[in-house]
């Protein structure tokens, strides 16, 4: 029927050297995408990482209201996909009338979200330190903000870095869902050369790159630990 | 001290981050055409003064667009048709890859201007956006795996089936109310070379798609697949826009027009499908 002159040439054979040569068309593609993939990664990660101590505290507070208006946020954010807040993040509001850019929508969905995790991985920090030590600061005059960052967060940082290095993990992989909201990155990357080439190929390609980021995370925490290791 | 004066900083310094951040959210400009409905419809002349408009488009769906192999530029059928149309209305076009899922919303929220990608006219999607007049005739064939025994629509009662979600095979399929009911399963897929992919690992059994989406593929894999006479009916392609944006509308439908008239259009068809499909 139709002759599709224009995608002959696009027919493709199975060698080595074809993969090799397709892999090497496809690299500066995938870094550009890998380059989205770690801005969204590193402006959620520097945003929630102080935010969630905020909640922590929050969460602690002796104010009631303080500490049940955390809790709820927290349910929220926990409580629904993180997919389903970006496209309400995105199209939700834009629906309102609030009209956010693609990738701020993407960065807000994320701390929000992360920042509800690690504000219970905070918590669980705080809450493992023996409450002899609170009374001991109490006794020597500390005030609550002295106890709270000369003794308690310090103690707290070092046994809260195995948990956080989890969701720093899941963070680098659920950038992936960035999708849906139509933006770019490293798997939507592949996803497109696998579609137009009906390749798998690209898909392994993606899988590599995953994996050395979060091998460079993981060291990273690694040495983060070894750092903290003090008074052990 | 100063680990708590750091502390502090590093605080105030994040929270300046989201604040600026959602700060950027009502800086954001919006097409006035979408606010002032008809009476006072200015949207041809917005887009003449931003000097171009956005076409939104799935990047992954070749041959109305993709990114092309080695240059990652976007290319493809309605791609080559939306550059010539601008040209003519003396603006240019820029490309927004979005999900095919949520396109209307994207247009209909103003983040894009047009739908340019082999978009079907159907009354369900003419509730909520505007059409140009059809521009392809298009219509929904049955792809079999190659060497299946499957001849016919009455062959596939208790198959499963495999379908591009949200797409308008899906309601091709519905509206053949004695086959959709026979069928076994209806498996929807993310995209086509999905259901494509699983029909030649046999986990399917046949895949409706889109006739001229089909037949770039299966001319990359003429090995492994075979397509049925039988189809499941004609439809036409058009350009969606929003509702409110009639002047534009009217502009790009005579563009479209011009292009048809002196062949422009006729040349384009021939380099994507070796062949006039133009309705």
């Amino acid at each position: 029927m139709y002759r599709l002159t224009a995608f002959k040439q696009s027919a493709c054979k199975f060698d080595k050297g074809f993969i090799m040569d397709y892999l090497t068309s496809l690299l500066p593609f995938m870094l550009e995408g890998t380059a989205i993939t770690l801005k969204l990664f590193f402006l959620t990660l520097i945003m929630m990482l102080p935010f969630g101590v905020v909640l922590a505290l929050g969460r602690l507070s002796k104010l009631k209201p303080l500490s049940v208006t955390t809790q709820f946020y927290i349910w929220v954010f926990r409580g629904t996909p993180l997919l389903l807040q970006l496209l309400f993040i995105y199209f939700g509001l834009g629906i309102i009338g609030i009209n956010i850019d693609r990738f701020t929508a993407a960065v807000v969905a994320f701390v929000l979200n992360y920042t509800a995790y690690l504000a219970e991985v905070y918590r669980s920090g705080i809450q493992s330190i023996d409450l002899g030590q609170f009374e001991a600061a109490d006794v020597l005059g500390l005030s609550r903000w002295q106890t709270l960052s000369r003794i308690i967060l310090p103690q707290m940082v070092k046994r809260v870095l195995p948990p956080i290095s989890n969701e720093v993990i899941n963070l680098i992989k659920d950038t992936s869902l960035v999708y849906a909201i139509g933006i770019t990155e490293l798997l939507r990357v592949a996803k497109i050369a696998a579609v137009r080439d009906m390749l798998f190929v690209p898909f392994i390609a993606a899988a590599i790159f995953y994996l050395v980021m979060t091998a460079v995370i993981q060291q990273t925490f690694k040495w983060l630990e070894y750092r903290y290791a003090y008074y052990r | 001290m100063k680990k708590r004066l750091a502390l502090i900083l590093v605080l105030c310094f994040s929270l300046t981050l989201l604040i600026t951040g959602c700060g950027s959210k009502t800086d954001t400009p919006k097409d006035t055409g979408t606010q002032t409905p008809t009476a006072t419809d200015k949207s041809f002349q917005t887009i003449k003064d931003k000097g171009y408009f956005t076409l939104g488009l799935d990047d992954a769906f070749p041959p109305m667009g993709f990114r092309e192999e080695g240059t990652n530029e976007i290319v493809g059928f309605d791609i080559d048709l939306a550059k010539e149309a601008a040209a003519r209305m003396g603006v240019e076009v820029k490309f927004q890859p979005v999900i095919w899922d949520t396109i209307i919303e994207e247009l209909n929220g103003g983040n894009i201007d047009v739908i340019w990608n082999g978009c079907t006219i159907n009354p369900k999607r003419q509730a909520q956006i505007a059409f140009t007049k059809p521009y392809i005739a298009d219509k929904q064939i049955i792809v079999v795996k190659k060497g299946s025994t499957l001849a016919d629509k009455k062959a596939l009662v208790g198959k499963k089936v495999g379908i591009q979600a949200a797409s308008s095979a899906i309601e091709a399929v519905e509206k053949d109310t004695a086959t959709f009911k026979s069928l076994g399963e209806l498996v929807q897929f993310d995209n086509n070379v999905d259901a494509l992919l699983d029909l030649k690992s046999g986990r399917i059994d046949a895949v409706v798609v889109d006739e001229v989406v089909g037949r770039y593929y299966l001319a990359k894999h003429a090995e492994d697949y075979q397509v049925l006479t039988e189809n499941f009916g004609e439809e036409d392609f058009g350009v969606g826009v929003r509702k409110s944006d009639v002047t534009f509308l009217n502009e790009l439908q005579k563009a479209l027009d011009a292009m048809k008239a002196d062949g422009t259009s006729a040349k384009v068809s021939q380099k994507w499908f070796g062949e006039d499909i133009l309705k």
